[in-house]
């Protein structure tokens, strides 16, 4: 067995960890209120349990990040699936380090889940090491890409904390325009997490099924002299296609549910080949997110939101508000050297340039003038609580599509592999 | 309006204090008991003039945070905007590429986005605000800070966000020196002023934000220095293998020694990869000159001294005086240098030569053996045009031909010329023996063998950089990376009390983490036995 | 800031309104290539040698107009349109004017031969190392600059001219 097979099932090992470390947490916060229990003894046994459940985890996870760096001989935060592991275990440090200082369980109940989230994200991409091309390989491939995650780990506790803020104070028994107002986007929020979760089990159960269907594209290009030119491009999908790459025709298509014979096809605005395939994925994302959404409210009978929110009675929310605002606080300087400083400094070097409007560099400096913000805004303003809390979930929408967005959509000088 | 600013304990305060310079008291009627608003110490934020003139009503503008949040909130949509497309491309491409909303796009000319006048002008702006909201709060936060009042009055104690009363046995004065002893192990400064106590540390950290505001004004100060004329140049130059170039804009020239490809080894790469060409690494071995003499005089070599050695590889540009080379990219169509060719005598078989004849700038004239050679013409990429005359399609050696007038045994003494194409294809393309038709069974001039010939196989794109500006760009991100540790990872704790009676007032103010603020609050307190729960200490409202 | 309060703001708003005021005058202003020689800025200087190893250097013609043509063997429509400025050469010969075609880096023999060919009696000067012709930001060949008897740029041509478009800007250029 190689390093990186190694690694590999140290990942799998970490997955599962940070699974029961969830459980555990729920049961140490939820389980406060179940009778005949000292509540103080409760949250403190658990609690305990719960940490070191999570922190076997985080050693599990440092044993694959360590040998399949140690395997492959490069660091594993070069293609999409190392970098989002990568970012699920910079999300599970920034949690140990905010564990450290405030001892409150209770923000392992959203930190493990968004580890959780990540690390099955991660596996949706391809896994294969991928030789670096010669711009990366440079030291500052190691030290810019994991600042820049461990400070986007703390914006993402941040959330998280921000999240439960929320829960745990928006009254579910107003029904004012006020507080259906917050109702309505939390519950958004909550569908948005429900509509990724939806994502990946849709492509592993495609990928399970062994599903696939291959295309081939025609671009007709008009070149200087006015000559035209076609070239062909094959693209591979893992989810039966709804829709279809421009201007295009399937070579095989496996059959599901009579779909591969709809095939709408994709405007022919959306450039690429691989257009197609990131319409389909979002497409089926959201179908599939949907319905899961649609069968827990058909559960519970109730919003989300309101399901949460009585699990949340223990929960000071003056704690919450200052972990949320402390976790960013303390991500900040270190996104700010990470995403920013250390990448320019890199920049500079593999360039020849500190700063060009690349995309993702645009949106990195969007970040932060957005924290920056946040900061003021909480600091110069006054804004505390709710309207902070708000702050930290838009926040976190943005880290998220500087992370993703940018590739699926817009790409750039930034452009990871498999995305 | 007359407003009387004077506090009861006798202090003259300006207009719009919030909280009395000197003893704290609340100079505004705000709901009893809710904390204080402790920002800037409760100081007036800048002294708003009944009768505001222009100066002070934009003074004031930039002053406002409100308006430099909204200033920043601009800016980042404006920059989100722009990377909706792929900036600074040509009318036609965005119409061709992405249809109308490509055209509206690049007439709206958010195509030029960032060095547009108003983007820029909103950097100017974010500067302005740094510069004004900083200097209205942190000279009266430093004027508070400087001259603090140990005993400050009970309503201002008891209105901290962390506050602790209760009884104090034996003697008050007594009991207030042992805690401050206390205070100290913690490194906490401590001044006493009989039953009174102030104990304050990490003050420094008060003036992370605005160190970390003057790092981003020098930023922006050095990003506009870049416009200065000779700040800054970008050159792309290509050198073949071999090469002299001149670095443009300077005195010096590189030379490409050599340049060299690695590539990924199978075994490296993972099947979805396999049988691709991926190179792993390039370099050029690159010597950096400085002309010491004749240096542009055209017609004359200039006189060039070695200056560096230097590998230049991505990632590991070539650095001299200000003056970086980076590797940027290749080009590996190989190129002929120079041939080493003999002539053969078709009838004697008899070889004569080789003679050295380079593509560049070859000489005229060569005698090889009993043959005189006269070139009298060179093609570099040589084709025949419409009317079927020899011309070149460009001045790179592609297709190289040289056209000689030869002299010799069996040839006619005027001489007879002779068509030589270096490479075998172009010679067999062009029929070569058909164009020297009457001498081609008497001479051959040929290459005998690889080692004769001799390629320069890679051009090495290199990217020239002067960029004075760039040190105060990382000084500009240094100042600012420190501010901002120190304003995030340390915090302003205060802790004042005063023993009136028997009964002890404390309150404790910090700037961040109240949880540590209370910890070292319920510790202080441990130490003088008394016991408290520190959540207990928590008087409400905001965090910060 | 006491009684320097209003001194300091003055200094403060002046600083901003220069400092902001250059900013946006150069996000204005600022041609898209600082560098490149557009119509109404100055002719960068250059020397070279011309075929029979004369220096011309390009600030010694102030004063008279002059047309700077760039060139290459391999460039069809240069090779077109070389008679054309000849004619035209021969034509104002007299008036305060001159042609200085710089061709672009290639190799003595080509150039002579060409010249021969041609019969040019203008100066040819020899570029080398494509110096000049970066320094004149050259894209496409030919490339033709007409400069005014000050040293500015009035019109910048690229491709091949006829001896009509010659002609016209020569007479601009000389009424200036």
């Amino acid at each position: 067995m190689s390093w990186v097979d190694f690694s590999g099932h140290a990942y799998l090992v970490a997955f599962i960890l940070y699974c029961v470390a969830f459980m555990f947490y729920v049961i140490a916060i939820a389980g406060q209120k179940w009778s005949n229990r000292d509540s103080k003894h409760h949250i403190a046994r658990w609690g305990r349990t719960s940490f070191i459940v999570s922190s076997a985890g985080l050693a599990a996870h440092l044993t694959f990040f360590f040998t399949r760096w140690y395997g492959s001989g490069q660091i594993p935060t070069s293609n999409m699936y190392e970098f989002m592991s990568f970012l699920a275990m910079a999300v599970m440090i920034a949690f140990t380090i905010i564990y450290a200082i405030y001892r409150k369980p209770l923000l392992g109940m959203f930190a493990t889940p968004l580890a959780v989230i990540i690390v099955a994200y991660a596996s949706v991409f391809p896994k294969d090491v991928q030789p670096l091309i010669p711009s990366l390989d440079s030291y500052w491939l190691k030290i810019h890409v994991t600042t820049a995650a461990l400070g986007e780990a703390f914006f993402a506790v941040g959330f998280a904390a921000g999240l439960m803020y929320l829960l745990r104070v928006v009254d579910y028994t107003r029904k004012d325009d006020q507080a259906r107002k917050q109702q309505r986007w939390i519950e958004y929020t909550l569908y948005t997490i429900v509509v990724v979760v939806g994502f990946i089990s849709i492509v592993f159960a495609f990928r399970g099924a062994g599903y696939e269907a291959h295309f081939t594209q025609e671009n007709i290009s008009i070149d200087t002299q006015g000559q035209t030119i076609t070239n062909t491009e094959q693209v591979e999908y893992n989810l039966p296609p709804i829709f279809k790459p421009y201007n295009s025709h399937a070579d095989s298509a496996d059959s599901f549910l009579g779909l591969e014979k709809l095939q709408i096809e994709t405007p022919s605005w959306m450039k690429g080949v691989n257009a197609g395939r990131k319409l389909n994925t979002v497409i089926w994302s959201i179908v599939a997110g949907s319905l899961l959404y649609a069968v827990l409210r058909l559960i519970f009978r109730k919003p989300l939101g309101a399901v949460i929110r009585p699990h949340m009675d223990g929960v000071n929310p003056s704690d919450l508000d200052e972990i949320s605002y402390r976790a960013i606080a303390i991500g900040f300087p270190v996104f700010t050297l990470g995403a920013l400083i250390f990448a320019m400094i890199w920049a500079n070097e593999a360039w020849g340039r500190f700063w060009g409007w690349d995309p993702k560099e645009v949106w990195a400096l969007i970040t932060w003038l957005f924290y920056s913000v946040y900061l003021h805004f909480r600091l110069s303003r006054g804004w505390q609580g709710l309207r902070s809390a708000w702050l930290s979930v838009i926040g976190f929408v943005i880290v998220w599509f500087t992370l993703i967005g940018v590739n699926l959509i817009i790409a750039g000088l930034h452009s990871y592999a498999g995305v | 309006m007359f407003q009387n600013t004077k506090c009861e304990c006798g202090h003259q305060n300006p207009p719009d204090t919030l909280l009395c310079e000197s003893c704290g008291k609340p100079q505004t009627e705000v709901a009893e008991d809710a904390p204080l608003e402790m920002r800037y110490d409760g100081m007036a934020r800048r002294s708003q003039k009944r009768n505001p003139n222009p100066l002070d009503l934009v003074w004031n503008f930039f002053s406002s945070v409100k308006i430099a949040i909204i200033i920043i909130i601009i800016t980042l949509v404006g920059a989100a905007i722009g990377t909706i497309y792929p900036q600074g491309n040509t009318a036609e491409y965005y119409e061709q590429t992405y249809g109308w909303g490509g055209k509206l796009y690049h007439q709206l000319g958010l195509s030029s986005m960032y060095d547009s006048w108003w983007f820029v002008g909103l950097l100017v702006m974010i500067g302005t605000s740094l510069v004004i909201c900083s200097l209205d709060r942190v000279l009266p936060l430093y004027r508070a800070l400087s001259k603090q009042q140990i005993r400050k009055h009970l309503m201002f104690i008891t209105r901290q966000k962390t506050v602790y009363t209760g009884p104090v046995e034996g003697n008050a004065e007594q009991w207030v020196q042992e805690l401050a002893g206390h205070m100290k192990r913690r490194r906490y400064r401590v001044h006493t002023d009989g039953t009174a106590l102030l104990a304050e540390k990490n003050r420094f950290s008060r003036w992370g934000p605005y160190i970390n505001h003057i790092g981003l004004i020098v930023l922006l100060l050095a990003l506009l220095a870049r416009t200065i004329p000779d700040w800054k140049m970008e050159e792309t130059i290509a050198v073949r293998d071999g090469e002299t170039v001149q670095v443009p804009g300077t005195n010096y020239y590189v030379k490409n020694e050599k340049f060299t490809v690695e590539y990924y080894e199978e075994k490296e790469l993972p099947d979805r990869l396999k049988n691709q060409e991926r190179p792993k690494m390039y370099k050029t071995e690159a010597i950096l000159y400085q002309c010491v003499q004749s240096c542009g005089e055209p017609g004359i070599d200039p006189v060039l001294e070695p200056v560096k050695n230097y590998d230049i590889i991505v990632n590991h540009p070539l650095s001299h005086k200000g003056v970086k080379l980076y590797q940027i990219g290749y080009d590996d169509q190989p190129l002929l240098k120079a041939v080493k060719p003999v002539i053969e005598d078709k009838q004697s078989g008899k070889v004569y030569g080789p003679f050295d004849l380079p593509m560049k700038d070859p000489q005229t004239e060569f005698t090889v053996g009993p043959y005189s050679l006269s070139l009298k013409a060179q093609y570099m990429e040589f084709s025949l045009n419409d009317e079927g005359n020899p011309v070149t399609l460009s001045r790179d050696p592609k297709a190289p031909a040289f056209i000689f007038m030869v002299k010799g045994p069996g040839i006619d003494a005027a001489g007879e010329p002779y068509m030589y194409f270096p490479l075998q294809k172009d010679k067999e393309r062009f029929r070569q023996d058909v164009i020297n038709r009457d001498l081609a069974p008497k001479v051959e001039i040929r290459v005998d063998g690889m080692e004769n010939v001799s390629f320069t196989s890679y051009t090495s794109y290199l990217l020239v950089r002067v960029d004075r500006a760039l040190t105060y760009v990382w000084a500009g991100l240094g100042i600012c990376m420190l501010g901002l540790l120190m304003g995030a990872y340390w915090h302003h704790r205060r802790i004042w009390l005063r023993v009136d009676n028997g009964v002890l007032s404390l309150g404790a103010h910090t700037n961040k983490n109240h949880f540590g603020m209370r910890a070292d609050v319920a510790w202080a307190l441990a130490q003088m036995k008394i016991e408290v729960d520190k959540d207990k200490l928590d008087n409400g409202g905001y965090n910060s | 800031m006491g009684k320097y309060r209003k001194p300091i703001q003055i200094v403060i708003m002046l600083g901003v309104l220069l400092l902001g005021g250059y900013a946006i005058g150069e996000a204005l202003f600022a041609s898209s290539d600082s560098d490149r020689p557009e119509v109404g800025s100055a002719a960068p200087n250059f020397t070279l040698l011309d075929l029979t190893g004369k220096q011309h250097q390009l600030s010694d013609y102030k004063g008279k107009a002059v047309v700077l043509n760039f060139w290459g063997s391999f460039c069809p429509p240069c090779v077109k349109e070389m008679p054309e400025f000849e004619r035209q050469y021969l034509k104002w010969k007299d008036k305060p004017f001159e042609i200085l075609a710089v061709n672009l880096s290639e190799g003595d023999l080509t150039v002579n031969n060409f010249v021969k060919d041609f019969d040019l009696s203008y100066p040819i000067l020899r570029d080398a190392n494509k110096m000049i012709e970066r320094r004149y930001g050259l894209e496409q060949y030919p490339s033709t600059f007409f400069i005014k008897p000050d040293g500015t740029i009035m019109d910048i041509f690229v491709g091949g001219m006829t001896e009509q478009d010659i002609d016209e800007r020569i007479e601009k250029l000389l009424q200036t």
